[in-house]
């Protein structure tokens, strides 16, 4: 197994200086274990309501990753959080979890299950933003564009087409601990 | 919702780095709300008679400095709260052991020490209401700062965090409430700045509660 401090602290410390790429990496390379995490603890779910769990997680990092101390070790950091969400949630869906403090560094990785996500509706959390939001938020994430391309379609500047972004990310983490 | 490789795709695209979090700064910010709030109280109701003598007794000293060590141990704390991973910090919860000790001994000596018919003479409807209304008043405005500076950071405990943060700002401004105070029998100023602070806690606690899931 690699070493996952280093590599993931390596990424997300890039991803602080302002690289999208090593952020990307970032995101791409913690969700898996994640969601083996997640899928060991919460049996009960589902896959459909592990992967939620998962994506709470995602943007509960994402939304507080300023948190993170950069010169302290990321891993009891990114524990911190994942804990606290995951209890969180799985509170929230009338179930408990006991998640024992060494599970970043020992659980492997888990694949998503393709058929549970393939049919899920895309539309629910990005259904409650405003259509403007949700126009950016489709075209960044299901159409792939840049942020500039989608400020050059809408007419908007890439700046504020990132501020857009930015907020809708923000309302989702909002509507995604059931504050709204 | 949506595909777990799409709201990477989301999450990434919005990848310009927030400003880091600075304890100290915040720190700094809730001080200075902390002294102007004493600082404007002290002006209006001014500070008490002969303090520099007043506070050569180690009794009336202890009155000021007491909630000054609780207030330098529990703001820390309460700002290690805002980063996630960092635990409950248990050793420097051993910091809160001398000044709570000292305000024990202090009580036990002044009630042993005391008649009993003047150890409570001092408790009127008028002091306590001055104590802990001015206490509490004056903590308002520096808690709300606090907590709301707060809201950025990622406690995992929010109500715990409340708490320490209405400590801190409660003990901090008690200190300064004690250079207007002229009670001082560690009977009377114990008892009810403790009481003050333990309010202010509670408020704080029930206030982060709220203000500070994420």
């Amino acid at each position: 197994m690699t070493n996952r401090e280093a590599e993931w602290s390596a990424l997300l410390l890039a991803a602080m200086a302002g690289d999208g790429r090593a952020y990307a990496r970032f995101l791409t390379v913690v969700t898996p274990v994640l969601r083996g995490i997640i899928r060991a603890r919460g049996r009960d779910l589902g896959a459909e309501g592990q992967e939620d769990v998962v994506q709470e997680v995602l943007i509960a990092i994402h939304t507080k990753r300023h948190t993170w101390d950069q010169t302290a070790p990321l891993l009891p950091w990114l524990y911190a959080v994942t804990r606290h969400k995951v209890v969180d949630a799985f509170r929230r869906r009338g179930s408990s979890v006991h998640l024992p403090i060494d599970d970043f560094v020992e659980v492997l990785e888990a694949e998503a299950v393709p058929d549970a996500l393939a049919a899920r509706d895309t539309a629910v959390l990005i259904g409650q933003l405003d259509a403007r939001s949700a126009t950016i938020v489709r075209a960044v994430s299901l159409e792939g564009q840049s942020t500039a391309e989608v400020g050059a379609r809408l007419d908007m500047s890439e700046g504020a087409v990132r501020v857009a972004l930015h907020r809708a990310i923000q309302r989702m983490a909002r509507l995604s601990k059931g504050m709204e | 919702m949506m595909k777990t490789e799409d709201l990477i795709g989301i999450l990434a695209a919005d990848h310009v780095p927030p400003a880091p979090l600075r304890l100290s700064r915040i720190a700094v910010a809730v001080l200075v709300v902390m002294a102007m709030a004493v600082a404007l109280f002290l002006w209006r109701f001014g500070i008490r008679d002969a303090l520099g003598q007043a506070v050569q007794r180690p009794v009336v000293a202890a009155k000021t400095l007491v909630p000054l060590a609780i207030c330098a141990v529990a703001l820390p704390m309460t700002l290690m709260r805002m980063r996630p991973g960092l635990g409950g910090a248990p050793r420097l919860r051993l910091l809160f052991l001398p000044p709570l000790l000292v305000a024990a001994g202090l009580w036990l000596w002044a009630f042993s020490a005391l008649p009993p018919e003047v150890r409570f003479a001092d408790v009127s409807p008028f002091s306590l209401t001055e104590c802990l209304g001015f206490i509490t008043a004056m903590s308002l405005l520096p808690l709300g700062l606090l907590l709301m500076l707060m809201r950025r950071g990622a406690s995992p405990a929010p109500a715990w965090a409340g708490a320490l943060a209405g400590l801190s700002v409660a003990s901090g401004v008690a200190a300064g409430y004690s250079l207007f105070c002229v009670m001082d029998s560690p009977l009377f100023y114990v008892t009810w700045y403790g009481v003050a602070i333990l309010i202010v806690t509670a408020l704080g606690a029930v206030l982060g509660g709220r203000l500070l899931r994420w």
